[in-house]
């Protein structure tokens, strides 16, 4: 029991250590040497976890994806109309993306990674397929346009979160990653949104900001 | 052993919680009869009686039971990270569905009704919920949404009075009526302490609420 929580602290140790050496030298830069020493631990301890770099950037990859999801799934799983649900947990990613540096990180290795790794095509299949069905869902609720492709759009959405998410990486180190996802939804709302809500939904998504400012909610 | 016996007592305490609150949310307090609550659960009256020593006793579990259930879902929506405002109104519809349709849920408001003014039992649960109300209050002002000089108690207070009323004025058992007088209530609480130009889209969210709302409840 103990020696499980110590090896598992140990296995914690290595991937902070590696996020924060991918996070300020980038990932062909660093070495598991330097990963080592940062971790300040044996060559031995971290191959009894990982048998090379592009494991533990595997591991980073899949804890990073799990804990979008469930944050993504957390949000949709709220009674509230589809469509709310989607732009408000597309937020709710993008925050962490900013804030969780682990997040961060495998988001950016999935990117590296993408077209030679197999954790890729399910990360990305897996938004897609999940995007879909919340579509679906806003369709049915009269949300969404009754004639668009549930899949169209969730392509839509994921694709151009991404992309959202890449030019803030490119070009403000992620800073305004979320003013950058604000700006997207606005172009992308009025081309799917049926008529009658879409001044609802400009709203709700211009209230995007106050959701996210810093006052918790009790204190 | 002792692990699995206190196991079986859980499951008789929920056992009896479960058929009491049955009878609780349909009848009054002084109606409910302990022999129908007994044939309900299925257990002796013995058992009955070294779980609660009494009628009193079993309606205060009831009572502390849907508090317990009430916080953990709050919890929930706080977690849903939307605004203050947002979050108010969302928690006015969950507990409307709730009571609409959960049995524990109404059995707890109805005997917080009939039981509450003794032992300061009443002004404890709703000291609890005004002071929770109260902080989200204060993050709607925070947000822009709440007029600046509204006391967040005060609004907390309104709150809960709203829906304690409501129950006494509308119909739990026609879930159309009772979610269309919430919206209405919601409407014109808004005018007291919100901020003009916030109004509009705060009608619209209430009135996409309603909609949600009658879909999920079905009546007991």
């Amino acid at each position: 029991m103990v020696r499980q929580a110590r090896s598992e602290a140990t296995r914690r140790k290595i991937i902070t250590s590696a996020v924060e050496l991918f996070n300020e030298i980038g990932y062909p830069a660093t070495g598991l040497g330097d990963i080592i020493d940062r971790a300040e631990m044996t060559k031995g301890a971290l191959y009894y976890h990982f048998d090379s770099k592009e494991s533990l950037a595997t591991a980073i990859i899949e804890e990073a994806s799990a804990h979008l999801v469930a944050a993504f799934a957390n949000i949709t799983a709220s009674s509230a109309p589809a469509l709310e649900n989607i732009i408000h947990g597309v937020f709710v990613v993008a925050d962490l993306l900013s804030t969780d540096k682990i997040a961060r990180s495998g988001t950016q290795l999935l990117r590296a990674f993408g077209e030679f790794n197999d954790a890729a095509a399910l990360v990305y299949g897996g938004w897609v397929a999940e995007m879909t069905e919340r579509t679906r869902q806003a369709i049915d609720e009269g949300d969404l346009r009754a004639e668009l492709d549930p899949q169209a759009v969730a392509e839509t959405i994921v694709g151009s979160m991404l992309g959202a998410e890449l030019l803030a990486n490119a070009t403000t180190a992620g800073a305004d990653v979320l003013a950058r996802v604000a700006r997207t939804w606005k172009v992308l709302l009025p081309a799917i949104v049926n008529q009658e809500s879409l001044s609802y939904f400009d709203e709700f998504l211009a209230r995007e900001s106050l959701r996210h400012s810093d006052t918790p909610l009790t204190d | 052993m002792t692990e699995q016996l206190d196991r079986r007592a859980d499951t008789t305490r929920l056992q009896i919680l479960r058929a009491a609150s049955h009878q609780f949310a349909r009848k009054s307090y002084s109606l409910v009869n302990l022999d129908d609550i007994l044939a309900d659960a299925e257990v002796t009256k013995g058992a009955m009686y070294f779980h609660f020593r009494s009628k009193y006793a079993l309606a205060s579990a009831i009572i502390e039971h849907r508090g317990t259930v009430a916080r953990a879902s709050v919890d929930q929506l706080l977690a849903q990270k939307l605004s203050g405002l947002e979050t108010l109104i969302d928690i006015s519809y969950l507990v409307a569905v709730d009571d609409i349709g959960d049995e524990t849920a109404r059995a707890g408001l109805n005997l917080l009704e009939s039981i509450g003014r003794t032992d300061g039992l009443q002004e404890h649960i709703h000291g609890q919920w005004v002071t929770a109300f109260a902080a989200i209050a204060r993050k709607g002002i925070k947000d822009g949404d709440v007029i600046g000089d509204r006391d967040p108690q005060g609004i907390a207070r309104l709150l809960v009075s709203m829906y304690l009323g409501l129950r006494q004025t509308s119909n739990l058992a026609e879930p159309e009526r009772f979610l269309h007088d919430l919206e209405d209530l919601w409407v014109l609480m808004l005018r007291g302490f919100v901020n003009p130009d916030r109004i509009d889209y705060l009608e619209k969210f209430i009135k996409r609420r309603t909609m949600v709302a009658l879909k999920r409840a079905t009546p007991l």
